[in-house]
């Protein structure tokens, strides 16, 4: 069995080198579809023999992007932009783009004029997802990513071979949880390797990640988790990605034992149920998704789960990773601190950025947060 | 035993030497901020006035955001941290503390015990900060030591936006430019201020006692204007801006006794 640090070096290795892996990939013949935040439907692309190759955009500067965006928008999508627009992305075959919040949808308009060389697929999504009509909405844009697909790539859909990546879906999915299950019990998994394993699962082909993701429950299984004075923290938000931000968690000995965070968990919570068709099952999927703020919840359920995920977990206090500008989060913040204050969970909101250099103010918050309930 | 706290701020150094964890021996206030000797100067400063050698010093604890610089300190805390502990053993019964410094603000909550219940700081925004009054006192050619004066005269205060120091400085611009008096338009920026953070104190929840710690605090203008916007009375020291560095000579003497006892 591989050491555990030998596992966790070639997570961050793949983490840290996305596109030396893009040019890999296309260099051996792989057709590659960039897959946008949040939610594209990467079993089809992958059931189509195609790579779906995930980006949250980068810690950037972002200078070209600005021509085309507002200032005071997500810088996610910015820099997702700001990266197409750089060439970052050359050779693949399209990008997805799903409609989840408006920055998204400005995000895929744009798209089509500042990177014409790469075709943007829309992903429409229905707001009311859980009926059989918002199913059948899902489906219907599902079959419009297919058309499209089929159309730039030249490769063809069956719903047989999407039986078998979401096979291989499913596994990833479970592969992960497992993963934040054993990782927030382990002193030594910092935050900065936990960002490592979930950041690399967007630039791996999935059946490949869930190998390295097991070899690494295995090797964690087999060593002592051993006492940790480390504050047990749950995360919320969009993204915690930053190097600076990790190394602030990990020097206040912060310990990540669960998340609520989209670039994290949420999108490995829900397994494609069985179905009739696979694109039948995918749908489900969607359909029973939940707890995310660009998922319509006229209950606002995030707000209990996250509670009750302290509870179970065990976790002292929460942290809300708030991205700069995102409406959808800062909307379910008020909802959050509420249910988080009837129970008596301390909560600290962090505002984060694509674009930020200093984080001092952040340093100074995790650290007072960290001293009182330390 | 002495203990010692310095305070490193944005554009004060602050230090507070403590004699036995309960008497104050000395202070030294330094303007000299983050990026400059004045940490060290004010430490030279407190031992001097205090004919406290450096070597009698048992535990040194920096705060501030030029704490983790600091190479005189045996440790670091955050400056929240210290300006509660400061503050209660300055006044027990304290429950809200508003500390404006020289690049941002701050809005702490305390239980009966001192301890640190909740706090929020402000955005990444001068709005709300001493540094705002410093551009504000550079427009206007006021020295920021005369504006509480000024403001406790002008009858009817301008209406400066909130929200942004830069848009601030064409409106502060044109209020002049419109015939409006320098002290009208000196309320007008304690007002914005006052709201700025007012805001920000509303949202942690406001408990009395109330006390304003950090720079700003010296201002009347602002003291006045923030107890008009939280209708609530806002104690204040002359000792204010040495809040965090109390606090964390305080911390240091915590330190230093259970060095002693291990």
């Amino acid at each position: 069995m591989a050491a555990l640090q030998d596992i966790l070096q070639e997570f961050h290795r793949i983490a840290a080198s996305p596109q030396e892996l893009l040019k890999s990939y296309l260099g051996q013949g792989k057709k590659v579809v960039v897959c946008s935040p949040v939610y594209s439907p990467e079993e089809i692309i992958h059931s189509m023999g195609l790579l779906p190759f995930g980006t949250w955009g980068a810690d950037m500067e972002i200078r070209e992007a600005k021509a085309y965006f507002p200032a005071f928008i997500c810088s996610i999508m910015q820099s997702i932009l700001e990266l197409g627009i750089k060439g970052a992305f050359q050779g693949v075959s399209a990008i997805v783009v799903p409609s989840l919040c408006d920055s998204l949808k400005c995000l895929g308009q744009n798209w089509k004029y500042a990177v014409p060389g790469i075709e943007f697929i829309p992903m429409t999504y229905p707001q009311n997802r859980n009926t059989d009509y918002g199913k059948e909405f899902t489906k219907a844009g599902y079959q419009r990513v297919i058309k499209d697909l089929e159309r730039i790539t030249g490769e063809t859909f069956e719903d047989g071979k999407l039986h078998k990546s979401i096979e291989i879906y499913n596994a990833h999915n479970q592969a992960m949880r497992e993963f934040s299950e054993y990782a927030g019990n382990y002193g030594a998994i910092t935050a900065a390797d936990r960002n490592a394993v979930f950041k690399s699962a967007y630039f791996m082909e999935k059946s490949e990640h869930t190998a390295l993701v097991n070899q690494l429950v295995d090797a964690l299984k087999a060593t002592e988790p051993g006492k940790t004075k480390k504050l047990r923290v749950v995360t919320s938000g969009i993204l915690a990605d930053a190097k600076e931000l990790l190394a602030i968690l990990e020097d206040n000995s912060i310990q990540i034992v669960a998340d609520d965070m989209a670039q994290e968990s949420r999108q490995y919570r829900v397994d494609c149920p069985p179905a009739g068709t696979a694109l039948d099952s995918l749908a489900g999927k969607f359909a029973a998704m939940g707890n995310c703020s660009v998922l319509y919840d006229v209950n606002k359920g995030r707000a209990s789960y996250i509670t009750e995920l302290v509870q179970e977990k065990r976790a002292e206090g929460v942290i809300y990773v708030l991205t700069k500008f995102c409406d959808p989060e800062e909307f379910d913040y008020v909802i959050v601190k509420k249910a988080c204050e009837e129970k008596n969970i301390p909560l600290l909101q962090i505002e984060v950025d694509r674009q930020m250099v200093n984080y001092e103010q952040v340093r100074t918050a995790v650290q007072t947060f960290s001293e009182m309930l330390g | 035993m002495y203990t010692l706290g310095i305070d490193i701020g944005s554009t004060t150094s602050k230090c507070v030497l403590l004699e036995d964890g309960n008497k104050i021996a000395a202070t030294s206030l330094m303007v000299a901020g983050i990026g400059t000797n004045g940490g060290i100067k004010a430490m030279d400063e407190a031992l001097e006035a205090g004919k406290v050698k450096r070597e009698e010093v048992a535990y040194i604890i920096a705060t501030g955001y030029g704490r983790k610089n600091f190479s005189e300190a045996d440790g670091e805390l955050s400056e929240l941290s210290c300006h509660a502990k400061g503050v209660h053993f300055d006044d027990p019964r304290v429950r809200t503390i508003i500390d404006i410094g020289g690049q941002d603000a701050k809005v702490i909550r305390l239980n009966g015990k001192g301890i640190l219940e909740s706090f929020l700081m402000n955005d990444k925004c001068a709005a709300g900060t001493g540094r705002f009054l410093d551009v504000m006192a550079t427009i206007l050619q006021v020295p920021i030591a005369e504006f509480e004066d000024q403001a406790r005269s002008a009858k009817e205060p301008a209406k400066i936006s909130s929200t942004c120091t830069v848009f601030a400085e064409s409106e502060v611009i044109s209020q002049l430019a419109n015939g409006s008096k320098v002290e009208c338009v000196i309320a007008g920026i304690c007002n914005s201020v006052a709201s700025r953070v007012a805001a920000l104190a509303k949202r942690v929840g406001i408990k009395e006692e109330v006390f304003m710690s950090g720079g700003v605090a010296r201002n009347g203008g602002v003291r006045d204007a923030l107890e008009r916007e939280l209708q609530v009375s806002i104690k204040y020291s002359e000792h204010s801006q040495l809040m965090g560095a109390l606090g964390a000579a305080l911390y240091a003497y915590e330190k230093a006794v259970a060095a002693e006892q291990a």
